[in-house]
């Protein structure tokens, strides 16, 4: 079959290599219709996150048809049309008992290498290193998918593949991001970052009755697009002014937002004097892991006793913490890859009620042999580019 | 072919021209130990050429832009290699090894320094977005800018 796969930094090709095979019989094959290209990939793209190999697949963004089933897999049968959750959950252990699903104990067989990182192992990921498992990834022709009754998410209906796709990761992404800031009703959220992720967490803020959805970027097509479809009801493009703190306490009466949520992750670029200058060096030697200008300028831009909602992925250390602001200031930390489990079922039903239409942030789509243009074009921001599904 | 990380881009370079340049004239020669000798001197007028020409080059950082960025790095290069060489050329390396290490310090910081710089100015990239253009079955512009709101809340 056709696989994008990673070849070093900053590189991927589209080869061929061995189609999947059901290795456990609780396993499926799905033949993709549709993959996606995930802000989170350009962190392995970039070379940031560790243990990958040459030829590993990536993609943990896709959707197809079932053609394969393990003889225990009671859920799915051959032709059904699923969605597939990024995180891989076994369904049984205490995490995914508790709606932990990114946290599962079973499904990532290098637990170890996570378990060294970060105290404790999580769960498997698609196509996201072998710190997650090793799992191929979806971009590609067909891919194993472990557990099938857990994760594997069916769509009877006639929805469009760009309208459920995003189920996968992106919406429930954004959705926890918002979820996570406890909005009651008539809050003031704010949103570093209008990529897809950023995207999904301005027009789930807005559904979820948030009075003030505040899109913070510096690429005007981006901004544009969260005001004009997401739902923001400000916006703050720090391209023209980076004192991004001083901008929401302008929008907020002085007091600051309610919640912020941080769509940026490790490789925030808004960054600017000495700070910025020093994370890009040290990052580039790999002296340190992770870039946090967004996480720090959150931090402080958010009202006192409020709440930091941090879906951006980050990897491993970061300097400069401002770990005084957030005690002093009482405020609430909540992250966390997504438990896409816990949310697809509930989003599913508000697509299909039309509430919203996710298929608003495809700006690209591409034949999969386009695929490393394509990761150019993403990770470049070049011809608009926010989000890129690719069809194989 | 996997690109080694260049990751200073040409403003990053300009904050550690004028950051370097100005250390070299002021408190390096005491920090290193050679106030007041004929290395110092030679320091501290190699960091303010360095100065003087990062401050008419043409890059987000200079003030009169003059010299291409290009020729800036070249000069960087010429300049490391030109220091490191002083003190043998005058022959005052006998008389001591601060009077050739801290030359030799700073050429390999420089040198360093023009290993991690990109001296295109255009980052990275290097793929067609002409063909992205082409292939794509949506329009990005249209997209982002017509229609409505993907809300219904938003819409009603």
């Amino acid at each position: 079959m056709r696989a994008n796969v990673w070849s070093g930094r900053n590189t991927v090709q589209v080869e061929n290599v061995p189609d999947p095979k059901v290795l456990n019989e609780r396993d499926a094959i799905v033949k993709i219709s549709s993959t996606a290209i995930c802000g989170s990939d350009l962190h392995l793209y970039d070379g940031y996150i560790p243990t990958m190999k040459r030829g590993d697949i990536l993609g943990h963004e896709f959707m197809g048809e079932v053609v394969e089933t393990g003889r225990r897999v009671e859920k799915l049968t051959v032709g059904d049309r699923v969605v597939v959750p990024f995180p891989i959950a076994c369904g049984n252990c205490w995490s995914c008992k508790h709606e932990l699903y990114s946290l599962c104990e079973n499904s990532n067989p290098n637990a170890g290498i996570a378990e060294k990182l970060f105290g404790h192992p999580t769960c498997g990921i698609f196509g996201y290193s072998h710190i997650t498992g090793g799992y191929a990834g979806g971009q590609a022709e067909y891919a194993r998918v472990p557990f099938a009754d857990v994760g594997p998410f069916k769509i009877e209906d006639d929805l469009t593949d760009e309208q459920v796709l995003f189920l996968s990761d992106i919406f429930p992404t954004g959705y926890m991001g918002a979820d996570f800031c406890d909005i009651k009703g008539g809050e003031s959220i704010a949103v570093f970052g209008a990529g897809p992720v950023g995207q999904f967490a301005i027009a789930s803020a807005v559904m979820l009755g948030a009075e003030q959805v505040i899109a913070i970027d510096q690429y005007d097509y981006r901004l544009a697009m969260a005001r004009n479809k997401a739902g923001a009801t400000d916006i703050v493009d720090f391209s023209k002014d980076a004192d991004i703190v001083e901008q929401l306490k302008l929008l907020t009466g002085g007091r600051g937002p309610d919640a912020v949520i941080d769509a940026v992750g490790m490789e925030a670029a808004h960054g600017h004097g000495a700070l910025h200058a020093a994370d890009r060096v040290k990052q580039a030697t790999r002296s340190e892991t992770d870039r946090g200008h967004a996480l720090r300028d959150a931090i402080l831009a958010c009202r006192p006793g409020g709440i930091v909602s941090i879906i951006g992925v980050y990897g491993g250390l970061m300097d400069k913490f401002p770990m005084g602001a957030l005690m002093n200031k009482g405020l609430t930390i909540r992250t966390g890859q997504c438990h896409v489990h816990r949310y697809i079922k509930p989003l599913y039903e508000r697509v299909r009620n039309g509430d919203i239409d996710p298929s608003f942030v495809v700006t690209h789509r591409l034949g999969l042999d386009l695929a490393p243009d394509a990761y150019e074009t993403f990770k470049h921001k070049q011809d608009e580019c926010v989000k890129v599904v690719l069809k194989p | 072919m996997p690109t080694p990380p260049r990751p200073i881009d040409s403003t990053l370079h300009g904050v550690t021209d004028y950051t370097a340049g100005t250390l070299l004239i002021t408190a390096f020669p005491k920090l290193a130990g050679i106030e007041g000798t004929r290395s110092a001197g030679q320091i501290r007028r190699a960091g303010a050429i360095h100065a003087a020409y990062s401050t008419i080059t043409d890059y987000p950082l200079g003030i009169v832009k003059l010299i291409p960025y290009k020729a800036h790095l070249a000069i960087d290069a010429i300049g490391a290699l030109s220091l490191a060489a002083t003190p043998f050329v005058t022959g005052q390396w006998k008389k001591g090894r601060d009077q050739w290490l801290p030359h030799v310090g700073l050429c390999l910081f420089e040198l360093a320094s023009l290993a991690l710089s990109d001296p295109t100015q255009k980052g990275d990239f290097h793929g067609d977005v002409d063909t992205v253009r082409r292939a794509n079955m949506e329009d990005p512009h249209q997209k982002i800018h017509n229609g409505g709101p993907a809300l219904a809340t938003a819409r009603a």
